[in-house]
């Protein structure tokens, strides 16, 4: 990955398609990222909102943040009316009524509304093959309702639903690996992405758009109110996640494995579990248990990407 | 501000803007290659071309260096327009066979393959389009990228592009700009590789002198360091390691 960080900010694209003066949290990742994927997409496009902070902070009546048409859904069934817009465009273009031209479709959820409840209409639009761009801002709770435990939420973390105490040591499960779930569905692209490292973001928003089918991304979103961290860490926590393996970032182009980042050596998780009060609670043997697992899903992964790896 | 009308479109945009910028407030497509909003119009690579419709005798001009005036009327789908349009990416494919952005504007106005070959090794993907040039001159300040075979030593299959290495501080944005990839960087271990149409270059990067990772080029740092007027002690930790 390049590290392009001083000069080429300025040559992206100026015009916002999410602009300011929405009513996020100070310090959200989940924003930025929304903004960064707003930009990558370019104007013509649909987007389908589904309930979550996303949709609470930018769409008070009577305002939007959203330059581009934007429909906001249920929970359950984002996929279902992305692939349905996906659909009527594709019909509305057959009978004559609007000009034919390209119109991209996203479909945007947080990990509630992807990893647990809307799951079962995204798997049946993935299957079904529409051509949509389904973007995924993990920030590993139901932090818009106040910080109940999802299946994203990783393994000790302290959430109001999974509370540390005198009985319990945080989240009890370990996270879902929604991305080869995604993979399963054998669908042309998957990936991760972090708004810390954003040229690399852009890149993956980019060329999802250029397949003729489902693409699934799933974005790493630092949540401040939620993980009890201070605002102006974010980016870097993003960064710690990256660097320490907890969210590596890959990309999956139709089945084959791609490390988008390798690290010659990777930090110690306790860097990144820090400065988190989600994880203050911890002790040492919790945290080596999951830097244990951390570890053997990072090499899982490798050994997955060292497969695919095509030699020049 | 200035009122004019595009593809039947009304737009109203402020006085000097260009029609390209016009077309793109209002949402209409107009395809590019050498354009970038940051920099001063090029008009290299000739895809942006519109009709002016309302001239007497109407003209076919590019649009990304072109100026608005008050009750043009300009058209985006003309058959001059097509044409034009058409002979450009022709041209430009022959120069560049297999870069994809090129491929998918050619299939977006209906051709598969190219009237024109050029016979020659054009390997080098470079369309000649000064992206880089610009950039390197307007948003790094520096000027380490060139043109060289000014005048009739040009002709439109060589990448007439030098890079000075001495003056190049390794930012990497000249890669990040170019639409066929015809510049790319790539970071291993402690060096940065620039691999340019005609040259590679090798430069050392700078090890956090906290955590030891690679992060950015020494060159850019001391660059960095010169014109914000600071020590270059400031650059030594990584963005990590800085409070």
């Amino acid at each position: 990955m390049q590290n392009l960080n001083v000069f080429a900010p300025r040559l992206l694209e100026k015009a916002e398609a999410f602009s300011p003066g929405h009513r996020a949290c100070i310090g959200c990742g989940e924003v930025l990222a929304v903004r960064l994927a707003a930009k990558a997409m370019g104007k013509n496009l649909i987007m389908v909102n589904a309930t979550g902070c996303m949709e609470i902070i930018a769409s008070q009546i009577p305002n939007t943040n959203w330059n581009v048409p934007w429909i906001h859904t249920l929970f359950e069934n984002t996929a279902a009316v992305a692939s349905g817009v996906g659909s009527g465009l594709k019909v509305l273009m057959r009978k004559g009524r609007i000009p034919q031209e390209e119109i991209n479709v996203a479909a945007i959820g947080g990990d509630g509304a992807t990893l647990d409840i809307g799951l079962q209409a995204l798997s049946g639009a993935m299957e079904r093959g529409h051509k949509f761009l389904y973007i995924c801002f993990d920030n590993e709770a139901y932090m818009n309702t106040g910080v109940q435990r999802s299946s994203a939420t990783p393994f000790g973390a302290s959430t109001t639903t999974s509370p540390a105490g005198k009985n319990s040591f945080g989240q009890f499960s370990w996270k879902k690996d929604m991305p080869a779930i995604a993979v399963a569905h054998n669908i042309p692209y998957v990936a991760t992405a972090c708004p810390s490292y954003p040229f690399d973001m852009i890149r993956k928003i980019k060329k999802a758009q250029t397949f003729d089918g489902p693409s699934y991304i799933q974005v790493f979103s630092v949540c401040p109110t939620g993980w009890r961290t201070a605002g102006d860490i974010s980016i870097r926590l993003g960064r710690l996640a990256v660097e320490t393996a907890v969210f590596p970032l890959y990309e999956v182009e139709n089945g084959k494995y791609k490390l988008s980042m390798d690290f010659p050596k990777l930090k110690p998780l306790t860097d990144y579990t820090k400065p988190q009060g989600r994880f203050r609670h911890l002790s040492p043997e919790v945290l080596a248990q999951i830097q244990e697992k951390v570890l053997q899903k990072y090499d899982e992964l490798k050994a997955k990407t060292a497969l695919d790896e095509v030699k020049p | 501000m200035v009122k004019l009308t595009i593809d039947n479109k009304q737009v109203e945009i402020e006085d000097g803007a260009t029609i390209l910028a016009a077309a793109i407030k209002a949402g209409i497509h107009i395809p590019t290659l050498c354009y970038n909003e940051e920099l001063t119009p090029a008009g290299a690579c000739r895809l942006c071309v519109v009709e002016i419709v309302s001239e007497k005798d109407p003209v076919t001009v590019s649009s990304c260096n072109y100026p608005v005036g008050e009750g043009m009327i300009v058209s985006t789908t003309s058959e001059a327009v097509i044409k034009a349009r058409r002979i450009a990416i022709e041209v430009l494919l022959a120069q560049n066979p297999n870069s994809s952005i090129i491929k998918k504007i050619a299939g977006s106005l209906g051709i598969e393959a190219g009237r024109f070959t050029i016979g020659k090794d054009c390997s080098h993907g470079c369309i000649l389009c000064r992206l880089c040039v610009r950039t390197c001159q307007e948003v790094v300040g520096l000027s380490a990228i060139t043109f060289e075979a000014q005048g009739l030593e040009r002709d439109n299959n060589g990448a007439h592009v030098a890079w000075d290495e001495e003056a190049c501080i390794a930012c990497g944005s000249c890669a990040f700009v170019c639409p066929t990839d015809a510049v790319t960087t790539v970071d291993e271990g402690d060096k940065r590789i620039i691999q340019t149409p005609t040259a590679k270059m090798v430069f050392a990067l700078k090890a956090c002198t906290k955590c030891g990772s690679y992060y950015a080029p020494e060159k850019q740092l001391a660059y960095m360091a010169k014109t914000a007027n600071l020590p270059l002690e400031k650059f030594d930790l990584c963005m990590d390691c800085r409070d």
